[in-house]
């Protein structure tokens, strides 16, 4: 899960999802932090302000009593001043008099600050009755009708206050966390729409590689279509220079090969030492020249529709024959029809060409070629080509090093000794595989696994 | 047997005449695709070599022109482009047989004989007839186990007659195909060698049908 995550923001739309979420949080946070931090002094603010009010009613209804005592002319309206430990308390002080207080302080006595007098209101947090934390405004008044200085107070529970801005902030995180969810989904969504043109683009260039289509094709969005062109142009150079290297491959082997074929000749059948030196070194010049032109030659890649390898296997067989008349070697074919190479035509043709032709020329009587179809593995679909001869075989030991280069255990056999060599690195390059076995009684049985459509 | 053999690259061109001189065949060379064609449409050759890197006209197309025209000889191709799609394709455009280079002029030679022959309905290398025995490998003719020495037109006639035994053969056809182009032709000399041939075999294998030309055919009850 961790990886995959990694993985996932790892990714051009996990990047873009990521850098733009990380905004949009740091964009709500701060507006939620404003907000919490508005709401809280508002409602101090408001608290404050009924504190004040209640002060300035308490002093409108205080009276100096005829007994010099000072009382309330009527109650306050407030029920919760009579209810103990109601959260709403007042209390007056006077210096050298017990204070006067409401009801619902019960026995709990306010500490006035009779310290710092002060005419204006000063507000600030203390301890209540039932360990209540209270808001409490006070201020020193001189009553009109005396010259006594009183200290009022009035007190309010925070409990409330508090809950209410706690309930804010709750309300206000789950709101910015509701929109913080939406955002973000809309943002992937937005960033997988944006982006999907790209990911189309990557399934074109799959195609191209698996050889379905040959170009990117169809219409692309205008900052897009620059690089559809660019790949397009890419893929047409990289074609037209495996062309021409094969171009030049095969002008390479005419230029070289008819003078080899002049110094063969000329020094063909002559006793003395320095012909028959000319003659094998001109021999290894010719093996040397094939090797690495049938290496260039070979693609490796696969091609448009595929091979169709019936007609193809049928040709070459046609090709073999023709070398094997004088024997008069049965040739017999078995495949399917419908059964594709996924690969280039002469890639195909050096492989079994290669494989039948060493087949005829050994065989005593007959060859015998089979192409069937193999379980699809997930990602690549196979065929297996099994080239088999009646002939002579090969003793297991020598099996193995059949596919050297340069190999031959039969010297009498005409044969540069490439051919086999060719095959396994055709094969491996399109990701294959090729090995030989003995055929019971005699014989020898090529097996290919080569990729299919 | 008349060849011809169209290949651009003179010295290889040349090796492959004497050679072909030397085993008694009659040669027409030509080193580029279109005078090539131009002799394979008009002359009757029992068998081409063909090049098919060629200036002009390249040999796969010269091949193809000569096929779609009708032209039934059996073409050997010679070819530096060794994959197994250029030999299908050689094939295809209808060669008979191919050989790659370089190649040593033997096998040339051996293939050559095998396509001529395939070409006449013979199977076997050593063509018979009644007790003359023609060994196309070496060229040695015999009569009863009799070596018999003939000299090179002699055995191009013979040859000729053997690969189409049977068959009535006009004085025409067999001075078309044991002289090369250049020969000054002149078809009274064919029957001098028919006789000398008759006198050095000592059978009457060879026989006259008169108006037409010669026939082939062993008689058991003749001498």
């Amino acid at each position: 899960m961790k990886a995959e995550l990694r993985h996932f923001f790892g990714t051009l739309t996990g990047r873009l999802v990521k850098s733009a979420a990380l905004w949009s949080l740091a964009a709500l946070a701060i507006g939620g932090l404003v907000l919490s931090l508005v709401f809280k002094s508002y409602v101090l603010n408001d608290v404050d302000k009924r504190l004040s009010m209640l002060i300035d009613s308490m002093v409108g209804v205080s009276e100096i009593s005829p007994e010099g005592v000072l009382r309330f002319s009527r109650p306050l309206s407030d029920q919760r001043f009579m209810t103990p430990e109601s959260g709403q308390y007042w209390q007056i002080n006077e210096d050298g008099q017990d204070p006067f207080r409401s009801r619902s302080l019960w026995d709990y006595e306010l500490a006035p600050d009779v310290k710092h007098r002060s005419f204006s209101l000063q507000y600030y947090e203390a301890a209540g009755p039932a360990g209540q934390s209270l808001r409490v405004a006070e201020r020193d008044i001189i009553l009109p009708q005396s010259d006594r200085l009183f200290h009022f107070q009035v007190g309010t529970d925070m409990a409330e206050v508090e809950a209410a801005i706690a309930e804010f902030n709750w309300l206000l995180i789950s709101a910015l966390g509701l929109i913080m969810a939406t955002v973000t989904t809309a943002l992937v969504l937005q960033v997988s729409y944006g982006l999907r043109p790209l990911r189309r683009l990557g399934r074109s260039l799959t195609e191209i590689r698996a050889g379905k289509e040959n170009r990117i094709k169809g219409d692309w969005p205008q900052d897009l279509q620059p690089l559809a062109q660019e790949i397009n142009a890419l893929i047409e150079q990289n074609e037209k220079l495996v062309e021409r290297a094969r171009t030049h491959v095969g002008n390479l082997a005419h230029a070289l090969k008819t003078p080899l074929a002049v110094i063969q000749n000329e020094v063909d059948g002559a006793s003395d030492e320095a012909s028959k030196r000319i003659y094998s070194q001109s021999r290894l010049i010719h093996e040397h020249v094939d090797h690495h032109l049938k290496r260039a030659r070979v693609a490796g890649g696969g091609s448009g529709a595929g091979l169709a390898i019936k007609d193809r296997l049928e040709k070459l067989i046609k090709a073999v024959a023709v070398t094997t008349q004088e024997k008069g070697i049965d040739y017999q074919l078995n495949c399917e029809e419908s059964i594709r190479f996924d690969g280039e035509k002469e890639d195909f043709d050096e492989v079994l060409g290669n494989l039948i032709d060493n087949a005829g020329k050994w065989a005593e009587s007959k060859v015998s070629i089979t192409a069937a179809k193999i379980a699809k593995s997930p990602r690549r679909s196979f065929m297996e080509i099994r080239v088999e001869d009646d002939g002579p075989g090969v003793g297991d030991e020598d099996i193995d090093t059949l596919f050297e280069r340069g190999r031959r255990l039969d010297e009498r056999v005409p044969g540069t000794g490439l051919g086999l060599a060719i095959v396994r690195d055709i094969v491996e390059m399109y990701g294959g595989q090729a090995r030989l076995e003995s055929v019971q009684p005699h014989g020898l049985r090529a097996v290919l696994k080569l990729p299919s459509k | 047997m008349r060849v011809l053999v169209v290949e651009d690259d003179e010295i290889l061109a040349e090796q492959i005449q004497q050679s072909l001189l030397e085993a008694g065949y009659a040669v027409d060379m030509s080193n580029d695709g279109e005078d090539g064609h131009f002799l394979g449409g008009t002359e009757p050759y029992d068998a081409v070599i063909l090049d098919l890197g060629l200036p002009v006209l390249d040999g796969g197309s010269v091949l193809k022109k000569w096929r779609a025209a009708g032209k039934k000889m059996p073409v050997l191709v010679l070819t530096a482009r060794d994959s197994w799609t250029d030999k299908v394709e050689g094939l295809d455009a209808g060669a008979d047989d191919y050989l790659t280079k370089p190649f040593i002029v033997e096998e040339l030679l051996a293939r050559l004989r095998a396509l001529i022959r395939r070409a006449a309905g013979q199977s076997s290398p050593q063509l018979e007839c009644g007790p003359v025995l023609l060994d196309t490998r070496n060229g040695r003719v015999t009569v009863s186990g009799r070596a018999v020495k003939l000299t090179a037109q002699e055995f191009k006639l013979l040859s000729y007659l053997m690969h189409h035994a049977g068959k009535v053969i006009s004085r025409t056809e067999l001075t078309e195909h044991i002289y090369d182009q250049d020969f000054d032709r002149d078809s009274n000399t064919i029957e001098v060698f028919v006789n000398r041939i008759r006198k050095k075999l000592d059978t009457s294998i060879i026989q006259t049908v008169r108006g037409l030309g010669y026939r082939l055919e062993w008689d058991e009850g003749a001498v």
